[in-house]
């Protein structure tokens, strides 16, 4: 066990340093979209601890993103606000949204609760456009601009908090009742966990790494309107999910990748039908790495071992 | 000493002539990469025309040597109509291609979405193919930003014009689309009907979302009203026409510009649009009463050769419109181009030959006044296609 | 009260809309346990080739049974090449697959045919009947009358016939199903196909009313999703009840209740039920 502690530990201090002085040998565009895979790595933590960890599956992660993406651009915009300040509140706010959303959600399954957070991430922009006083509605709120270089660290400095924090929460007895209901039910709460207060939890942790992403998804466009957390957003974070592979932090980075590159490359490798090429490589993934990339990993960790 | 003073006046001299300008970014002296941002796929991948047909005008440029043999280059990527991705795109085209300037970029929360940016980095926002007034309106605190097509808000003003003159006194209902861009059209009617605004007796939204707006439209029709205000978008303009038809509604029907197109329209039974009354600045490449038009006739042939194999819309004519304005504009500002020069020529726009434009409308812009096509006519729709009517109006914000 | 019968009835047509989408999404449901979020596009696409097929010159039902034949046999090809692999593994797997095939359907649908609004033919008449103030067409009694003609159809298929039985027993016991005889694999493999071929149904009945682009039903698989949830995922008569009380529901919401209307129509109800129903 403490070995593969002093690995983990290494391989974050090693994936840190790389991280750090990756902007030194790219263009500054480019230190923007990596900025972007800190975010969406940020929002996939979340999302792992959801569906990886405690075994629910939420097509509205979206959603919750905007929620703390508004919180922010409302706090910046109307009460000027330092972004920076806005980013814990904004977690905070979306983390608050994702309890309440969880308590009732305790009563739906499987696809129930896929459905019904797909509903939350579809009624969001309508909402944003209601509520036009705060939301700016479709006109959206205009925020401050930063450099790219200063993107990337933020995001990158919280990413690779959100890791640490994740993995505590994870080794703590939380987690090990995350990991009990999602294996079965019936057995943990037999040993004395309650499945309506930690699947709550775990909706509630995931929101608020949702909202952090989202107010990061803000301070970086420098902009927000309905249409910035599309229900394509959701969609592709749980693609995303996947493709890191479920129930494992660092393989999110993978996720997030692709995320953020998929349509570029997709654009890059036909300009006649990009989606086509984006649908087939993921429905490729999917046959050919269930597991996602983790799983991948993982199958080549043990092929080398005897 | 003289010595001294010769050798200083040398190195100034040398400095001065050899000093090479500070290159503008996208220019140089054989040519110039201009920028945009459009949906080519997505639910707004219909209007991808617009800058493919702009594309096209550029490349007849090019073929005619270009503008003082700089050719000009159009990149424009694919955004699927979502604000974040045109913040990306964007954010590529400037910081990564070095492009001159943003072009002809469709969209209003798409063009919001990337005007901060622009402005702070000094990168020209020409011709925004979009009709919220904001762009055109809000120069003092975006002044690298100027719209092209007629405001939503103008166009409601000239409808109200003409309601009130050719109307008075009707009752009317309107359906809009529940968004910035259907409410500008509303409120512009609003302000153009003044004190008798009341006339509207009833106003109905519907969610850009909606599978259709039948619904809306049946309770419309319960405010018997007798002119019905279309502020919608694509099919749902559509859907409307028919179902008052259907629900044996007849009332003067009222369409805007962007749901008007000819192809839209004849989606309709020709019974149910038949006399529906919209406005129109550029020619349409559907209607019959430009065959010889020159202007129409350089558009088919720049169509056949640089954009061959795509249906010839008015998206293409539109974009062929502003790309002519905006080769225009590259030719005012000179032989020394930059950012500063070509917003000078921009917000100096007096350009009475724009071929893809009705004849008589000037394409004009100052400084403070950034709408550079604000002048209209009416047409109505007859027999499967429009035909103007009355003189050129004015459809300032 | 005019005004109330006017929108129930439209709100019945609408239904009509999602309840038959509904219907392709119930079947996918019961034969393989999953939400098909391409069911919406691969309808669209079918409704296309539809398209193409009257294009040519083929006459309106010829058309549209060889679009049903060809959306059955890509429904069961689906199933075996994409679906199949990933048998018995999560249903977050299956539920990503069919967000892999929605955006590459869409994707092609819009490569191969543009991304233009056209017009499609109705079988129905669309000229407006007058029952006292309120209007309809027949067209609109035709969408409503297919679903339940489908309903019908596939209530007698599932009761009656041995391969319904089949479907039914290896989707509810596939174990079991393999003992006793049943070729379970083929038994999904034609319920995928059943589906694909009921979506293009509710393709072809509704492009005469929303106009066919690629992105037709996305939109109406939202209300379809909504439908099918309110009707139990399960059943198809349940899902065309729901599809024809939501479409009334959100009509006389939205008429009455502006403030619940237009925006909030998709979604505020559609998690309500998902709540009630579990």
């Amino acid at each position: 066990m403490s070995r593969r502690l002093a690995l983990n530990t290494a391989g974050f201090v090693v994936a840190a340093l790389v991280v750090a002085v990756l902007p030194r040998f790219i263009s500054s565009y480019h230190a923007l979209e990596w900025a972007n895979v800190g975010i969406y790595f940020v929002a996939l933590l979340g999302l792992n601890v959801l569906t990886g960890y405690s075994g629910q599956v939420s097509l509205g992660h979206g959603a919750f993103m905007a929620i703390g993406g508004y919180t922010s651009a409302i706090l910046i915009a109307h009460h000027g606000v330092h972004d920076v300040w806005t980013i814990p509140l904004a977690g905070l706010v979306a983390g608050g949204a994702g309890l309440a959303f969880g308590l009732p959600a305790l009563r739906l399954t499987g696809l129930y609760l896929a459905l019904a957070t797909f509903a939350v991430a579809v009624a969001f922009p309508a909402l944003a456009r209601k509520f036009e006083r705060f939301t700016g509605g479709n006109a959206g709120l205009v925020l401050t601009l930063h450099t790219n270089d200063w993107l990337y660290y933020l995001s990158w400095s919280i990413a690779g908090a959100g890791l640490l924090l994740g993995w505590l929460v994870l080794a703590t007895p939380i987690g090990r009742s995350f990991r009990a209901l999602r294996d079965s039910e019936v057995a943990a709460i037999s040993s004395g966990i309650s499945p309506a207060l930690y699947k709550t939890l775990a909706f509630g942790i995931s929101s608020f790494y949702a909202g952090i992403a989202g107010s990061l998804v803000a301070i970086s466009t420098a902009y927000v309107n309905p249409q910035t957390f599309p229900i394509t957003l959701s969609l592709f974070l749980v693609v995303g999910l996947a493709v890191g592979g479920l129930g494992s932090l660092p393989g999110s980075v993978v996720g997030a990748i692709l995320i953020q590159f998929l349509p570029t490359y997709a654009a890059h490798v036909s300009k006649q039908a990009p989606q086509v090429i984006e649908g087939a490589i993921l429905v490729g993934v999917m046959l050919l790495l269930p597991g996602g990339a983790a799983g991948l990993f993982r199958l080549v960790q043990s092929s080398r071992q005897p | 000493m003289k010595v001294a003073v010769a050798a200083v006046a040398l190195l100034v001299a040398a400095s001065v002539a050899g000093a090479r300008p500070l290159a503008t970014p996208g220019v140089s002296s054989s040519s110039i990469l201009i920028g945009g941002t459009v949906p080519l796929t997505g639910e707004a991948a219909a209007a991808a025309g617009v800058a493919r047909g702009a594309d096209a005008y550029f490349k007849y440029v090019n073929a005619k040597g270009g503008v003082f043999n700089r050719k000009i280059t159009y990149k424009y990527l694919d955004d699927g109509y979502e604000p974040q991705r045109t913040f990306l795109d964007v954010r590529q085209l400037v910081q990564q291609d070095g492009v001159f300037a943003i072009f002809n970029s469709l969209g209003t929360s798409n063009n919001s979405a990337i005007r901060g940016f622009l402005n702070q980095a000094g990168v020209p926002q020409l011709f925004v193919a979009s009709g919220a007034s904001t762009f055109g309106r809000d120069y003092k605190k975006y002044p690298w930003t100027i719209g092209f097509i007629p405001t939503y808000s103008g166009e409601g003003k000239v409808y109200a014009r003409y309601l009130l003159a050719k109307r008075p006194g009707a009752k009317i209902a309107v359906l809009y689309q529940d968004d910035d861009y259907g409410k500008e059209l509303v409120s512009g009617l609003q302000a153009g009907l003044g004190a008798k605004k009341s006339l509207i007796v009833k106003k109905v939204g519907y969610d850009p979302s909606a599978s259709d707006v039948r619904s809306e439209v049946a309770s419309l029709k319960a405010s018997k009203a007798k002119v019905f205000m279309i502020f919608a978008f694509g099919k749902f303009a559509v859907q409307a026409f028919i179902t008052a038809n259907q629900l044996g509604w007849h009332p003067q029907i009222v369409v805007n510009d962007v749901a008007a197109a000819t192809s839209l329209m004849q989606l309709s039974p020709p019974k149910a649009t038949e006399g529906a009354i919209s406005i129109v600045f550029g020619k349409d490449p559907d209607a019959p009463m430009w065959k010889r038009d020159k202007g129409m006739k350089l558009f088919r042939s720049i169509m056949a050769r640089y954009a061959s194999g795509q249906t010839p819309n008015g998206y293409y004519a539109a974009g062929m419109a502003s790309a002519y304005t905006l080769v225009d504009t590259l030719k005012k500002a000179g032989k020394n181009l930059t950012r500063k020069s070509v917003l000078t020529a921009a917000t100096h726009l007096n350009e009475k030959t724009n071929p893809f434009v009705l004849p008589g409308i000037k394409v004009h812009t100052t400084p403070s006044f950034r709408f550079p096509i604000s002048q209209v006519r009416l047409e109505r729709w007859h027999k499967g296609h429009w035909v103007i009517f009355g003189p050129l109006l004015s459809a300032k914000p | 009260m005019a005004q109330f019968w006017q929108q129930v009835v439209s709100g019945l047509a609408s239904g009509g809309i999602y309840a038959s989408l509904a219907l392709a999404l119930v079947i996918v449901y019961r034969s393989s346990g999953v939400i098909n979020f391409a069911q919406g596009e691969m309808a669209t696409f079918a409704t296309f080739l539809a398209w193409t097929f009257l294009h040519h010159g083929i006459s309106f039902w010829p058309a549209f049974a060889l679009t049903l034949a060809v959306a059955f046999a890509g429904g069961v090809a689906l199933e075996r090449v994409v679906i199949r692999p990933v048998e018995g593994r999560p249903v977050l797997t299956v539920v990503i697959l069919t967000i892999g095939l929605l955006i590459l359907i869409n994707g092609a649908t819009q490569w191969i045919w543009g991304g233009a609004v056209r017009k499609f033919p109705s079988p129905f008449s669309t000229r407006p009947i007058h029952v006292g103030s309120a209007a309809f067409s027949i067209q609109d009694i035709g969408i409503v009358g297919v679903c339940l003609v489908a309903v019908a159809l596939l209530t007698l298929f599932f009761r009656f016939t041995k391969l319904g039985l089949g479907l039914r027993a290896a989707a509810v016991n596939p174990e079991e199903s393999r003992l006793v005889g049943v070729r379970v694999g083929w038994m999904l493999a034609l319920g995928w196909g059943l589906s694909a071929a009921l979506g293009a149904v509710s393709g072809m009945m509704v492009a005469p009313v929303v106009f066919l682009d690629p992105n037709m039903m996305q939109g109406i698989l939202l209300y379809a999703f909504a439908a099918a949830v309110l009707g139990g995922l399960e059943s198809p008569v349940g899902a065309v009840v729901g599809g024809l009380a939501l479409g009334v529901l959100l009509n006389l919401l939205g008429t009455y209740f502006s403030t619940f209307g237009g925006e909030m129509r998709p979604t505020g109800l559609f998690g309500r039920t998902a709540v009630r129903r579990v």
